[in-house]
């Protein structure tokens, strides 16, 4: 089953201009259990469909939301020249097809 | 007695629940009426209005100017400033203008002197400026007291000098002091979004984590519910914590909703930075009270031994001018990636035939890969590709001279399998190229360290 087929929202924005955040939320704690043991939103998988090592990606589960928060460098400082996405709000893309 | 001191005195001489109307968490947008009117009579003693943030790119703060447009941010002032003096409560406003430099500031008070004036209204107003002083900076520097974060370079004298406008971003004691000088409105420059509205109640003794938690909350409007929208959201807070409603019916504050409203624009859920110390919110707690209602309890705070503020600069770059093109021709397309750095070539030894190579050119292929960072391999070719070519260059003639240089010669470009010789491009409209004006970027992202976090932001009083 495919992340977007599970999960109730999948973002991404800008933790200030040089940080990206992508947020997880799922409907029901079943769903976020599902996802949240699932080496498929593990740094590795993650850092490999970004590009970036897994060692710069942190994976931080939050159950009280029932989401799960990735954050990773951006690879552009937000507004630079040749930045692709000033607001990073549609850089979840990536996450969508994630086989769970 | 103004607005603040009379709230001050009045919540003082019989303590209960303080109410807080988040009545736009970016303001200049439009503040929907039927729900904002619906957040005035439930009488707040406050209405607080964050007017901007980082996240709009550096041209903004670089420029001076606002990103909303004038007619409709005057129309919000004059809004929410009318219904502030009709309650006799405080009006706290920060980083106006957009970026909440000098100018930006000072566009925001001309309007609001100019609402007086034109609907009758006697205030008396706090400002405070966010701009940093450049020789201090300097000093900063070289005392070591300014530090990177998030990977950011070191700061260098030429970083401040180059920039255009440095804000640091203050956080509640300016916004304390200004309530305390006994004021109607404060209009502050850059500010950290929750000290709008956490500095009153933190001045009263109510818990700090609690206020800036519902502060942080509710500095966005009605985003923390479901469906998540701009109406404005109210806040009651008593002493062990605080009810969120949204002021438009539709829209509910759910347990879930709220927590999970701590993860946006977050780098941490759980813990979250301010200038005067640390909001620790893994022991927070959310409720239902019922379907529309969340209360929210648990959250805790640090005051910092060690203040820092952020600082925001921006310098310019350049002049931008752009190309505007697509493309329906699957030859093109196909090879179009390839085609492009060629195109680049040739317009380069077009305009630097006099010339030196003062100019960047760029492009972003709509439908390719446009907007992601990263793209996967093999994926199948689309039918129709959008082009936008980018030049920066050192005048505003020069990159229109490359971007009109690289229209016409995109256009008749040759290649190996040219079915469609007449012209590889589509203009949407012509002129195709538009010039943009200065381009901008972040030169300053960094941490002053201080020993007096409201030191840097004296507050100014007017009498409107």
């Amino acid at each position: 089953m495919k992340l977007s087929d599970i999960a109730q929202v999948i973002r991404s924005k800008n933790a200030g201009p040089r940080r990206l955040t992508l947020d997880i939320m799922f409907g029901s704690d079943a769903d976020y259990q599902r996802v949240a043991q699932s080496p498929a939103l593990g740094a590795a998988n993650i850092g490999r469909l970004y590009r970036v090592p897994a060692d710069q990606v942190t994976i931080i589960p939050y159950p009280v939301g029932r989401a799960i928060k990735i954050v990773m460098a951006r690879a552009i400082m937000a507004g630079d020249p040749g930045d692709f996405d000033v607001y990073g709000a549609q850089q979840h893309a990536p996450l969508l097809g994630i086989e769970i | 007695m103004s607005a603040s001191g009379r709230i001050i005195a009045e919540l003082r001489r019989s303590p209960r629940p303080i109410r807080l109307l988040g009545a736009s968490g970016q303001l200049g947008y439009g503040t929907p009426a039927d729900s904002f009117k619906a957040g005035i009579e439930r009488r707040p003693d406050l209405i607080g209005c964050d007017m901007g943030s980082i996240d709009i790119g550096p041209t903004y703060l670089g420029k001076g100017e606002m990103a909303t447009s004038p007619e409709a941010t005057r129309r919000d002032l004059r809004r929410v400033l009318l219904a502030a003096r009709t309650l006799d409560v405080p009006l706290v406003i920060g980083t106006a203008g957009s970026a909440g430099a000098g100018p930006h500031l000072d566009a925001t008070l001309a309007m609001l002197r100019d609402i007086a004036r034109t609907d009758g209204l006697r205030f008396r107003m706090a400002v405070m400026r966010a701009d940093m002083s450049r020789p201090m900076l300097l000093d900063a520097i070289h005392s070591g007291k300014v530090t990177s974060f998030d990977g950011m370079p070191v700061l260098t004298e030429e970083d401040v000098t180059e920039a255009s406008h440095i804000v640091g971003q203050m956080g509640m004691g300016p916004f304390r002091n200004a309530l305390e000088a006994d004021v109607d409105v404060i209009v502050a420059g850059r500010s950290c979004d929750t000290a709008i509205f956490a500095a009153l109640p933190a001045l009263l003794g109510y818990p700090v984590g609690l206020a800036m938690h519902m502060a942080k909350i509710i500095e966005c409007g009605s985003l923390c519910c479901v469906p998540g929208g701009r109406d404005p959201i109210l806040a009651e807070l008593d002493h062990d914590g605080f009810v969120l409603e949204s002021m438009n019916p539709e829209r509910r504050a759910t347990p879930t909703s709220v927590a999970a409203h701590s993860l946006y624009e977050q780098s941490d859920p759980f813990m979250m930075q301010e200038p005067d110390g640390t909001l620790d919110l893994s022991l927070a707690h959310y409720e239902a009270v019922d379907d529309r209602r969340a209360r929210v309890t648990g959250a805790t705070w640090r005051d910092s031994t060690h203040p820092t503020i952020k600082l925001e600069g921006a310098r310019k770059i350049g002049e931008r001018a752009v190309l505007l093109c697509g493309s329906a021709d699957p030859r093109f397309i196909a090879q179009c990636k390839a085609l492009l750095p060629k195109v680049a070539d040739l317009v380069q030894s077009l305009v630097c035939e006099e010339l030196p190579m003062d100019y960047t050119l760029r492009f972003r292929v709509y439908g390719i890969d446009g907007v992601r960072m990263v793209v996967p391999e093999n994926e199948p070719p689309p039918n129709e590709v959008f082009i936008m070519g980018e030049c920066i260059a050192p005048t505003r003639e020069r990159a229109a001279e490359v971007v009109r240089t690289c229209k016409q010669f995109l256009l008749h470009f040759g290649y190996p399998g040219r079915l469609s010789t007449a012209g590889n491009i589509a203009f949407p409209f012509t002129p195709p190229e538009v010039s943009l004006g200065p381009a901008y970027r972040f030169n300053v992202y960094h941490l002053l360290h201080v020993d007096d976090a409201t030191a840097l932001f004296p507050v100014e009083i007017e009498s409107v």
